[in-house]
């Protein structure tokens, strides 16, 4: 399975990717919204995409927004993973088309739930 | 005292920074624990990492600590091994990255919704003119200090 990463902080980026490594990812990374759409367009598949929301350039719900008013991206699973914790914002994500939404800190735990939630745990590690 | 962060107290900052620090850098809590009263608070080429934010007022949530700690720190978030050299880069970026989730979760705490801004460290510490602090805890890192701040900016 494949996910994609997307956080303007490298270290983020780093954490996220290797506790996606550890649960049998292959993961690729970007540095905003702009990024990741580049990726998309160049035609990488992924199962998950991970997406911060304060990023330069383009922000984590430009990228959900954009993502979700393309019909041959349905497939992507988007899940926001960020410090913006008002109940506002995590409706304002969810209602752009994000399926889960996580706030930071977080635990590799935390996101291996969410992601056995969304039936994305490869079967060599549930096995 | 006005201000968005002036309802946040010294307790919620200190349970918040040790959540953050349980889940992100240590992987288990009780690491970061508040510093012990009369211990002398030795801070050897201090540098800082702030983040602001604007909600009505502009506020700033500053983490201070001295450059070894936060080589440290650096080396525990990105999985590197002990003693190995940290990049300025990487420095900057995951530091800042600690002031932006410590910052990020003290503004979740507001009646308003904010805007955060990204983070930024420098040895030198911003500029406290105009600005008001409302709160300070200092804590320990595995026997390193690190204070936490919370101020109104102008």
């Amino acid at each position: 399975m494949r996910a994609l990463v997307i956080d303007d902080s490298r270290t983020m980026r780093r954490i996220i990717a290797r506790i996606f490594a550890n649960l049998g990812y292959e993961t690729m990374e970007a540095g905003n919204g702009r990024e990741a759409l580049d990726l998309l367009e160049a035609g990488e598949v992924f199962d998950v995409a991970t997406i911060d929301w304060n990023m330069p350039d383009m922000d984590g719900l430009a990228f959900v927004t954009a993502v979700r008013a393309r019909h041959d991206w349905r497939g992507l699973t988007l899940m926001m993973v960020t410090t913006e914790a008002e109940h506002g914002q995590i409706v304002r994500a969810l209602a752009a088309g994000a399926h889960e939404y996580m706030i930071k800190p977080f635990t590799p735990d935390a996101i291996g739930d969410k992601l056995a939630l969304l039936g994305l745990i490869p079967l060599e590690v549930t096995a | 005292m006005s201000g968005a962060l002036a309802i946040v107290n010294g307790d919620q900052i200190t349970a918040i920074t040790a959540e953050i620090f349980a889940a992100m850098v240590d992987g288990k809590p009780g690491l970061l624990v508040p510093w012990s009263v009369g211990d002398d608070v030795l801070m050897n080429d201090p540098l800082h990492a702030w983040v602001d934010m604007h909600a009505g007022i502009s506020n700033r949530v500053q983490l201070t600590t001295d450059a070894e700690t936060a080589h440290e720190l650096t080396r525990m978030l990105l999985a590197m091994t002990p003693g190995e050299e940290v990049g300025e880069e990487d420095l900057n970026d995951a530091y800042g990255e600690i002031a932006n989730v410590v910052g990020g979760n003290l503004k979740a705490l507001l009646p308003v919704q904010g805007q955060l801004m990204m983070p930024q460290v420098s040895r030198e510490a911003p500029s406290d003119e105009g600005a008001v602090q409302f709160d300070e805890v200092t804590l320990a890192w595995r026997g390193h200090p690190i204070i936490v701040s919370v101020w109104m900016i102008r």
